[in-house]
């Protein structure tokens, strides 16, 4: 799957199925300060993302 | 509208079967696009009413940078109009002119009152004080955060006075109110801690409200989104209060672990305000000996900015 950061920079992942979350602790980022788009729709950070998918992770705190 | 997809998670509302776009998790909810433009929505107007924000006849104005909170801001005020006898609205954007950030927010903001017919003053630091932002700061940067909070407070004031505003309204959340609570604390500030600037004490003060005080930056942000009003901006150059950043990260890490420590610490603040009896500013009001304004010492922050002592 691929993944876009904060800062509009991409990652691609190969794992299998795994909550939103999960992806969000390996690049270190707080589901607090973050909303997420599943290929192009938000969803709560718990749902899941697999194999084609596009997480788009939104950073909401300003200047942080 | 976007095809289904079978792993989604549904709304919590009942009788509701939509999917759900966040996860609200103090509460556990799940909401969905509508029920969630519901939830903000409710919210907003909640704070409004139990803390008589607003009163019938009121003119106000919206500190309105163009940015995230005051976009929900003046969509939310503007929205609730009609329910509200007598309330008219003007937005007020301050150009601080910061080269590369300043002009993409204004046209962002200018958009949106000439969208939703809201009538629209833009005030400049560069008319009011004489130069702009970048200039003023060379040679101290680093408190950049402080010295453009003091003259943009200075700017809303003088512009919501010309306008004729009774009250200015701030696009402050949850999570700021919070990390200031903390702030507050962490740096022994205690008449900042207990000093509400909605009580409006001297009455050539202008009182402020913060309507968005109860939603959080992400119910905020996903409003926006929702309503298809996000827009990418750029952000400001200058960093930030060091304090505040290193607050936020610690505050939203205990957010994540404890839902509901950012709500605690502002019923907490609430509590100490309560009963704290006014200390009223020591000797009654003053006014600064150089421009007039109402300040605590013989001269303002802003006229100490201006006249460059440090
Ligand atoms: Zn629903
Ligand atoms: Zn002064």
């Amino acid at each position: 799957m691929q993944i876009i950061l904060p800062d509009r920079s991409t990652r691609q992942l190969d794992c299998g199925p795994l909550p939103i979350e999960e992806i969000l602790h390996r690049f270190g980022i707080n589901p607090v300060s973050i909303i997420v788009t599943r290929n192009g729709r938000l969803v709560p950070e718990t749902a899941c993302a697999e194999e084609g998918d596009e997480i788009r992770i939104i950073r909401v705190a300003h200047g942080g | 509208m976007p095809a289904p997809d079978r792993r989604d998670i549904l709304c919590s509302s009942t009788p509701c079967s939509e999917p759900a776009v966040i996860w609200l998790r103090d509460s556990g909810q799940y909401l969905c696009s509508t029920h969630c433009i519901q939830h903000v929505e409710n919210l907003f107007a909640r704070t409004v009413e139990g803390q008589r924000m607003i009163a019938p006849g009121d003119r106000i104005a919206v500190a309105f940078s163009g940015g995230k909170d005051s976009t929900a801001l003046l969509l939310l005020l503007h929205a609730a109009l009609p329910t509200w006898p007598d309330v008219t609205l003007l937005a007020i954007t301050v150009d601080e002119g910061i080269a590369g950030y300043r002009d993409e927010t204004i046209h962002a903001a200018v958009d949106l009152t000439t969208r939703i017919g809201v009538e629209h003053h833009i005030v400049s630091f560069a008319s009011l004080f004489g130069g702009d932002l970048d200039a003023l700061l060379k040679g101290r940067e680093s408190r950049s955060c402080t010295v453009c909070g003091i003259l943009r407070r200075r700017a809303l004031t003088v512009a919501a006075r010309q306008a004729g505003a009774a009250k200015i309204a701030v696009g402050h959340n949850l999570d700021d109110e919070a990390q200031s609570v903390l702030m507050n604390l962490l740096r022994g500030d205690f008449p900042h801690l207990v000093q509400d600037a909605a009580s409006g004490e001297p009455e050539c003060f202008i009182p402020r409200i913060k309507p968005l005080a109860g939603l959080s930056e992400r119910e905020i942000v996903t409003y926006l989104l929702l309503t298809g009003n996000y827009r990418e901006l750029p952000e400001c150059p200058y960093t930030g209060y060091a304090l505040r950043s290193e607050v936020r990260v610690m505050l939203a890490g205990l957010e994540y672990r404890h839902p509901g420590t950012m709500k605690n610490l502002i019923s907490s603040r609430d509590t100490i305000r309560k009963n704290t009896t006014r200390v009223s500013g020591q000797g009654g009001v003053q006014r600064c000996r150089e421009c007039g304004e109402v300040c605590s010492g013989e001269i303002c922050q802003v006229c100490r900015i201006l006249s460059r002592p440090e």
